[in-house]
């Protein structure tokens, strides 16, 4: 069953809609790397001051966590972003993100979400803001 | 911006990067994933996730800046101006530079924008 909070009609804004944990290991880390083409040392296991994950990768944390708490529906898609980065992860580090409904407004006939993410470590620092914007899919008639 | 890397910033979209890119980041949303759904869609086929065109933009700050992460405090807004399919090659265009940033486009092998948007180095 759709959860209320995540529908456009039902979105209570600036609310947390959900939060997830993700203890980012070596092994992802380098599996994005593989898949996207990154080969600095600086991500590899025994880097000094531990393997950091490419920023890009951050940005799946959120997603990761919208498509898992059943957020987003199928279906809608991505038209912009603002989004910032903070400290960088890396292997080891046991990091939260926290959803949010920010906004949502019609136009030209379409409805939009505007969608925060914010992941932080387990220092509470902040590795990215990522907020972005999408078409919610039409409601079949 | 001749002054800019641009060679190792392009990116070979494919069916099967955007599967794997679908496990990383559980979004299996069937636009992306499911070709035959996709089909029936306005876009006519799959799509890449947002994040794969935007690729070329952070391997590009980073290697101009020498760092394997972007800096501290970074700010990036973007627009996502057209769909990226199987078979696409994404590089950049740089706009304009200045010593604080970046306006970009990411471009298809046709020439055609699909992301545009700032970079803002922290």
């Amino acid at each position: 069953m759709t959860n209320p909070l995540t529908t456009y009609d039902g979105a209570q804004l600036g609310q947390d809609v959900c939060r997830g944990r993700i203890d980012l290991s070596q092994d992802e880390i380098n599996r994005f790397c593989a898949l996207m083409g990154y080969d600095d040392p600086a991500y590899r296991a025994g880097a000094a001051g531990g393997a950091v994950a490419p920023t890009s990768m951050c940005l799946a944390f959120g997603l990761r966590l919208g498509w898992e708490e059943q957020v987003f529906p199928p279906g809608v898609i991505r038209v912009g972003d603002e989004n910032t980065y903070g400290v960088p992860a890396r292997a080891g580090d046991v990091l939260t993100t926290c959803l949010v409904i920010a906004d949502r407004f019609e136009r030209k006939g379409r409805r939009f979400l505007t969608y925060d993410m914010v992941t932080t470590n387990q220092h509470q620092e902040q590795v990215c803001h990522v907020r972005f914007t999408a078409i919610m899919p039409e409601a079949p008639r | 911006m001749s002054d800019l890397p641009q060679g190792s910033t392009i990116i070979k979209v494919t069916q099967a990067l955007i599967d794997a890119y679908a496990a990383i980041a559980g979004d299996f949303n069937p636009v992306h994933v499911d070709p035959v759904f996709a089909a029936t869609t306005p876009f006519g086929a799959t799509i890449a996730h947002g994040c794969i065109p935007m690729e070329p933009i952070f391997r590009l700050v980073q290697a101009h800046l020498g760092r394997p992460v972007m800096p501290q405090g970074s700010r990036m807004k973007l627009r996502y101006l057209r769909p990226s399919h199987p078979g696409d090659t994404i590089g950049i265009v740089v706009k304009t530079q200045h010593e604080s940033g970046l306006e970009f486009q990411c471009v298809n092998q046709s020439g055609q924008p699909v992301i545009e948007g700032e970079v803002r180095y922290g």
